[in-house]
């Protein structure tokens, strides 16, 4: 942290500032939040009341409850832990392996094949749904757990290159051509002394992995469109979509997705947002 | 000693095959069935049919309006938040942390939690503002022609302004200290230092981070399909929802294939144009 940090005694007025600025930048940051927690233990007339109650006069959990055990939601979260775990773990074996021909060889063609992962990422998503789709159901993979892991593969997998390609470049070669010579093969010496070292990038790569397949809503609206593998965004649109929206209910089933990214987000956070700003400032 | 075939494209091959048969298979294909009929017969029908109605139009100028609006508030905001986040303060590293928190929170989240907020009737937006007399009365926001556009953006630009707070903040770290005492040597007041050392010297991370910000904003589906669906009236439609609903509501595959073509041609040249003249201008500006 080498900030450009001026320890030197500031004016009332610059700290008043300061503090008024960093006070509305929580605020702003943290009220929808705050409000989607308060209404979710708000009883159902207390939320439908005029002028609204700023905190819930007796609060409940009858709304948890709706979501856990009289709605689809419980499925929804397993079935998003399936696909959202597993397109991380296909994105992050080939990652790996792609990251460390990137980072360690020369080759002909390398620098097309790097701008083509990198385009991946730049390519808009829904441009390609229509075939996509087509695909899929030929493959007999509509409305199954892989039908939607492969197609996460295409939004997390190039930037996870991108990350993971940066670190590995990071680590010196030393180490490794000590292993070459002691006769280990290329694949030994990625498993057992690189991919070790290349821990925190890898840490970084499944959560971010991870975190994106959770929140993402386009492809599942298209490819599960059965309860059986339906994900948790779809859930919630489904929750709120109804004529009558039962805004308590959605507001417990927006909690309950949320917090568990935020949860692994902020304990990773010095990590992720270190190897993601990496990859920017560094090129 | 040496083989046919380096290592290095052993050990990428895998990841591009899966690249290549989930990315440029289906653009190619993609291209294919805007040229074909329902019955597999060459036809252009499909373009004409896709540019002819008023629709396409508007959706592409709410697209254009939707990330152009969005982008110029999360880059202001965010370069801000990040110029705040660098100073060195009390409880600082707590301050950081929350910023994060639009950014973590799941897309659907934010739209359900800010479509309540703005509920006409028991939305706490409008309690506030007319508790305030900001506003006369209750404000259909997200069902009012003039309103639905700005709000939706406002949604849009709270949800990604912490990405470009934390990229910008690394760029600030990554500033010489050198250059700041040299300016206070000179006298330089703070907002004098922001404008002739900070941003000139985060100006490739804001390009960077915009270039992002554009792409996503094309992308950009979750929060306007989950809070309005285009509506009322396609007055928030934009143009991949249209795509979608021309595929999956309509069930018109060809169409919804020759729009998608369209569409690609003009995120692609959007973006080739922003690569092309952006880095330009900073050469200019040096």
């Amino acid at each position: 942290m080498s900030a450009a940090t001026s320890t030197q005694r500031r004016s009332p007025a610059a700290m008043v500032s300061i503090a008024v600025a960093a006070i509305v930048l929580i605020i702003v940051c943290l009220f929808p939040f705050a409000w989607m927690a308060l209404s979710s233990i708000k009883t159902l007339p207390e939320l439908f009341t005029v002028p609204p109650h700023w905190l819930p006069s007796q609060p409940t959990l009858a709304n948890y409850a709706t979501v856990l055990f009289n709605s689809n939601i419980p499925r929804y979260f397993l079935n998003s832990c399936i696909i959202a775990g597993g397109a991380t773990i296909v994105a992050l074996v080939l990652a790996v392996f792609a990251s460390y021909g990137f980072a360690r060889f020369e080759f002909r063609g390398k620098p097309l094949l790097q701008t083509f992962v990198l385009v991946g990422q730049l390519l808009p998503t829904a441009a390609i749904i229509v075939p996509l789709f087509i695909t899929l159901r030929w493959l007999h993979l509509i409305n199954t757990y892989w039908g939607l892991i492969l197609v996460y593969t295409i939004i997390t997998l190039p930037l996870s290159v991108w990350m993971l390609t940066s670190y590995m470049r990071g680590i010196p070669v030393e180490l490794e051509e000590a292993a070459t010579i002691d006769g280990a093969s290329r694949l030994g010496v990625l498993l057992r002394i690189t991919l070790p070292l290349a821990m925190p990038g890898v840490v970084a790569v499944v959560v971010y992995s991870f975190v994106t397949c959770w929140n993402e809503f386009v492809f599942a609206l298209v490819f599960a469109q059965d309860q059986s593998v339906k994900t948790l965004p779809i859930g919630l649109a489904e929750f709120s979509t109804e004529f009558n929206t039962d805004w308590g209910g959605v507001m417990a089933a927006s909690m309950v997705m949320t917090v568990p990214v935020a949860l692994l987000f902020l304990a990773f956070q010095r990590l992720f947002v270190g190897g993601l700003t990496a990859g920017a400032t560094k090129g | 000693m040496k083989s046919s075939i380096s290592p290095g494209l052993l050990f990428i091959l895998p990841a591009i095959v899966v690249l290549l048969l989930l990315i440029a298979y289906p653009v190619i294909y993609t291209v294919y069935l805007s040229l074909i009929d329902a019955h597999g017969a060459w036809t252009g029908k499909n373009y004409a049919n896709v540019l002819k109605p008023y629709v396409t139009r508007q959706a592409f100028g709410n697209l254009i309006y939707y990330v152009g609006g969005s982008i110029v508030f999360q880059v202001i905001l965010g370069t801000l938040a990040a110029i705040l986040l660098n100073l060195d303060f009390w409880g600082r590293s707590a301050v950081r942390s929350i910023t994060l928190i639009p950014w973590v929170v799941p897309g659907i989240v934010a739209a359900t939690t800010w479509a309540w907020m703005f509920h006409t009737e028991f939305g706490i937006i409008n309690y506030m503002l007319a508790g305030t007399h900001i506003i006369p009365g209750p404000i259909g926001w997200l069902t009012g022609t003039n309103t639905v556009m700005p709000v939706l953006i406002a949604i849009n630009v709270w949800k990604l302004f912490p990405f470009v707070a934390i990229m910008v903040l690394a760029g600030l770290q990554a500033i010489p200290s050198e250059l700041y005492e040299a300016a206070k040597m000179d006298g330089a007041s703070f907002w004098e230092e922001v404008w002739y050392i900070t941003l000139p010297q985060v100006r490739p991370v804001l390009v960077a981070v915009t270039l992002l910000l554009v792409i996503w904003g094309l992308n950009a589906i979750t929060l306007i399909y989950a809070i309005t669906q285009g509506g009322p009236a396609n007055l928030s439609l934009i143009t991949p929802i249209q795509i979608y609903q021309l595929a999956f509501t309509s069930f018109q595959f060809n169409e919804a294939a020759a729009l998608s073509v369209l569409f690609f041609v003009v995120a692609a040249v959007i973006v080739a144009v922003y690569i092309k003249v952006i880095p330009s201008n900073i050469e200019a500006a040096k």
